[in-house]
């Protein structure tokens, strides 16, 4: 017991408090979308962020070498959860994600983030620094990444898809892979791009096209990135006020509790708050890499700490740069905000094992 | 270990890689969070407003019509009208066909939509139907979630409280064609008669709210307003019961009473038959309708009061003689034979009474109207000196009256002859002119004008619109007028008189003037073969009947002229309905 105890009063607290901080913008932001019509929404949410938060101290309590022994058979967990929603999955939005567990959704896409983190982190630790300039070896690792690629794309799940091949990519590339090897898989790429732009959906592709000129169809799928500028700008500095975005709660936005909520809160808040939104996610990314750079010699301990975090930093500033339209809407939430208890939790736990590799650092 | 330290290397440069693009990422997402927030940060409020405000143009509630004794003759009702957003307009034609078979487009409703549609307008909404019924009414509040962006406003619009009675006097109002760039395209305007002339008066001035929408397009609550300023309210002299007896008393009779009071110069009645129905015309006429009342025979669109152009006929004879008095100092007793024809040059000019009337005096000849004797006295007179007496009595103008579109008549004399005929003026012309034949052409109101004159030697000026004022007089000697008044009150009250039939029985006496105003010209063969009774000629050459008048005698109040197109002589038929009104005006408004 007080074995525990030391080890919870050896924890990085700036960090939980951090999260925790970000945690409860979420609160803030999905109270203030959905009190007049959904209030069940919030209620549920606390819960959540409640046992995401519990879940990430088990998780920093838990020694990393546990996930280190134990990845391939959580990435077979994963891939089966995967392979069951994609047949048996439930069906939502026009996409087969969630599988229902006991009456709560879950989206197995999510967790395998991490799963794949670790698996790739175990494969290239063992594997000699050498091997890694023999392209053959890379197979393996490539096709850990593919599986599940391809199982998300085909939900379709564009942006979870995109995510896992862009972490992916980090892993390689922070792992030390040659140049060369990421020189060719780009032109093999692009070789392969045309094909896989046959393969999707017409929706998928409108959102796409709709990226590079969005007022070409204000009505149609540019509709969404241009209300969600319009929130956004008309925030100003100091935004209109905590509930009293007129875009947001005259629906103007869409799903404005999920995905655009990062566009509720420059209404709200304004350049001040979506400042300081990205500030505090830089400060949660500085603080996790800073932990991470602890380990040049460990290379699980390393690619995981950079996995993790990548996923986090990246799935922010994808779902911000959406919603502000340098990117197109592919459909991701902005981590810990945004509503959604299966992307939460995964980021909960990726934290736990940051605040771990924290503990095992000091 | 070299290797193993290279390795260690590449391991922090690739991590410091990755460092600097989440940096450089950071700072893209910074760059364009600050280009909207705080460069463009008007732009896209604005676009925000744009997203949620809306904004509806008020109308103003047009100012109310009240007759002399308070009573509303043009108020507003209120009007459930269809509206769409503007930036919706293209879901109209879908809204269209899912609403008809429950809400009722008209023709003239979808020609209306489309104008409307390429109207610009200050407002955020475009009408699309006017004048829901209950029904219709009871139906969008029902199904309304099926239809966004419609939203149902409350409008005042033009009523009048009776279809037909004040039509011609009153007008009727509607949207001005022809206007380019119109800013308030539902705003109605005064068209006609009162309603045009008062319009800068009645229209108020329009208001706006501005509404919060959402994007379902359901109206959320007002953001505020201005207050629309309703027009100002027009008291005018119209008497509505003697109107509404006018209208009774013209029922199948095509013609004209107007009704003056003499002290103020205050018109009681204005009614022209037949008449039309004004709601109908607020409301926006069909074109079928519209081309059937300008095809029709009777013309009812011709306010006939002011742009009926009549020959006087006899009443005229009132002036010739004022003006032989006043101005030839005429012998009023000199007495002249009546033989039923006077010859003047080759031509012979008959009296209506083909026996004659034998010797008789002006007083006589007027009680009798005696043309005969009008002949003789033609023959003393100058033309252009007559036309110009005639002017103090309003012939040959305007009377100046406060509804648009009134008509000169023709007081003819040498000089109009040259102009518009092109020929010299001939005397025997004279001899038709002085008994209000001829070229000459009056309205009716000229003519009560006239008698309104003669009874009170001011010149009057008539009013619609309630104003009282003081008249300077027409500098005629009294005791001329006085005679003329008395050869009146003969003609009403002496038996021998053309209107005896129609005296009034009660306290207070009436003085006239019959007139039968000839249509057609009566050939010689004719007069020898007799000439055809008015009731067995075709309508269209029938006399017109005419009869004017002022009671009480003793201090004239009301002035009022009856015409009736086609009737045959005035004794028969004007002069009755003149007796009846003047009955109801000395009975319950004096």
């Amino acid at each position: 017991m007080t074995e525990i105890f030391i080890k919870l009063k050896k924890l990085n607290w700036l960090f939980i408090f951090l999260i925790s901080f970000l945690s409860f913008v979420g609160l803030v932001m999905i109270y203030s979308a959905t009190y007049v019509e959904e209030s069940k929404i919030f209620i549920s949410h606390i819960y959540k962020v409640a046992f995401g938060f519990i879940l990430m101290i088990l998780v920093s309590l838990i020694d990393i070498e546990f996930w280190k022994k134990n990845a391939y058979l959580f990435y077979f967990i994963g891939l089966v959860l995967l392979l069951w929603v994609t047949f048996y999955g439930y069906l939502g939005k026009g996409a087969r994600r969630w599988i229902n567990f006991y009456g709560f959704n879950f989206q197995p896409s999510e967790i395998m983030k991490i799963f794949l983190i670790i698996s790739l982190a175990k494969f290239f630790d063992e594997k000699k620094f050498q091997e890694t300039r023999d392209y053959f070896f890379l197979i393996l690792p490539i096709l850990i990444v593919t599986i599940p690629f391809l199982l998300v794309l085909i939900q379709p799940d564009l942006g979870t898809a995109m995510l896992i091949l862009f972490v992916s990519i980090v892993i390689f590339f922070v792992s030390g892979i040659n140049w060369k090897f990421f020189a060719s898989t780009g032109l093999l790429t692009i070789t392969v791009t045309p094909y896989l732009w046959g393969g999707l959906k017409e929706y998928q592709k409108q959102r796409i096209l709709t990226l590079f000129n969005p007022e070409s169809d204000p009505l149609g799928s540019g509709y969404h990135i241009i209300q969600s500028q319009i929130a956004i700008g008309s925030g100003g500095t100091f935004g209109k006020g905590w509930t009293k975005g007129t875009q947001s709660h005259l629906d103007f936005l869409p799903e404005k509790h999920t995905d655009f909520i990062f566009s509720m809160l420059g209404e709200e808040f304004g350049f001040l708050g979506t400042l300081s939104v990205i500030g505090l996610i830089c400060l949660i990314t500085y603080i996790a890499y800073h932990v991470t750079s602890n380990f040049i010699h460990n290379n699980f301990n390393r690619i995981v700490g950079y996995g993790i975090i990548t996923n986090f930093f990246f799935a922010s500033l994808i779902n911000m740069s959406m919603v502000i339209g340098i990117l197109p809407i592919v459909g991701l939430p902005l981590p810990l905000v945004s509503y959604g208890g299966s992307s939460m939790l995964t980021y909960f736990i990726g934290f736990g094992m940051i605040l771990s590799l924290d503990r095992r650092a000091n | 270990m070299s290797r193993e330290v290279n390795f260690e290397k590449k391991i922090k440069r690739r991590a410091l890689i990755l460092g600097l693009s989440k940096t450089f990422f950071t700072f893209l997402v910074f760059g364009k969070l600050f280009y909207l927030q705080i460069l463009q940060k008007s732009k896209y409020g604005k676009l925000s407003d744009t997203n949620r405000i809306k904004l509806k143009i008020v109308y103003p509630e047009r100012g109310t019509i009240f007759d002399l004794y308070g009573k509303p003759i043009a108020s507003n009702r209120i009007d459930y009208q269809l509206s769409i957003f503007r930036d919706k307009k293209n879901l109209v034609n879908d809204y269209v066909k899912k609403l008809e078979g429950h809400i009722n487009f008209s023709e003239m409703d979808l020609e209306l939509i489309k104008s409307n549609l390429k109207q610009q307008d200050l407002s955020d909404f475009i009408t699309i139907k006017r004048n829901l019924s209950w029904n219709e009414l009871e139906f969008f509040e029902f199904m309304k979630n099926k239809f966004p962006f419609l939203i149902i406003t409350k409008e005042k619009v033009r009523n009048y409280e009776d279809d037909k009675i004040f039509s011609h006097v009153l007008g009727y109002v509607g949207f001005k064609k022809n206007v380019t760039k119109k800013k308030l395209s539902n705003l109605k305007f005064g068209i006609a008669g009162i309603e045009k002339k008062l319009d800068s008066k009645l229209l108020g001035k329009d208001g706006w709210i501005k509404f919060e929408t959402d994007s379902k397009g359901s109206v959320k609550k007002e953001l505020n307003k201005k207050y629309a300023v309703p027009g100002a309210n027009i008291k005018t002299n119209l008497i509505s019961e003697i109107q509404n007896k006018a209208s009774i008393e013209m029922r199948g009779i095509n013609g004209a009473i107007v009704m003056i009071n003499c002290q103020d110069g205050g018109i009681n009645c204005l009614y022209s038959s037949p008449s039309f129905n004004n709601n109908e015309f607020s409301n926006g006429v069909s074109l079928k309708k519209w081309n059937s009342l300008l095809a029709d025979d009777f013309n009812p669109l011709l306010n006939r009061c002011i742009a009926g152009l009549y020959s006087p006929g006899s009443t005229y004879k009132l002036i010739t003689a004022l003006y032989a008095l006043e101005y030839k100092k005429f012998n009023k007793n000199k007495k002249f034979l009546c033989s039923g024809h006077v010859s003047f040059g080759n031509r012979k000019f008959h009296c209506w009474k083909k026996e004659g009337h034998g010797y008789l005096n002006l007083h006589e000849a007027i009680e009798k109207s005696c043309d005969c004797y009008f002949y003789n006295l033609a023959k003393i007179l100058e033309i252009d000196d007559l036309a110009k007496f005639s002017s103090l009595f309003s012939y040959g103008q305007t009377t100046g009256v406060d509804i648009p579109n009134e008509l000169n008549g023709i007081m003819p004399d040498r000089k109009w002859k040259m102009n518009n005929r092109g020929e010299k003026w001939q005397k025997g012309e004279t001899l038709n002119t002085v008994i209000g034949q001829g070229f000459m052409l009056s309205t009716p109101l000229q003519i009560t004008l006239m008698t309104a004159r003669i009874a009170t030697g001011k010149k009057i000026i008539p009013r619609i619109v309630l104003n009282k004022k003081e008249f300077e007089n027409l500098n005629i000697n009294n005791e001329n007028l006085k005679f003329i008044k008395s050869s009146m009150f003969s003609v009403v009250n002496d038996s021998a008189g053309t209107a005896f039939n129609s005296r009034l029985k009660g306290y207070y006496k009436m003085a006239g003037k019959t007139g039968t105003s000839q249509v057609r010209k009566i050939s010689l063969q004719e007069r020898e073969e007799g000439v055809i009774k008015n009731e067995e000629l075709n309508y269209k050459l029938r006399d017109h009947s005419l009869f004017t008048c002022f009671a009480p005698f003793d201090n004239p109040k009301y002035s009022l002229s009856v015409i009736a197109e086609h009737m045959g002589s005035g004794s028969k038929v004007a002069a009755p309905i003149a007796k009846r009104i003047m009955e109801l005006a000395l009975n319950k408004y004096l």
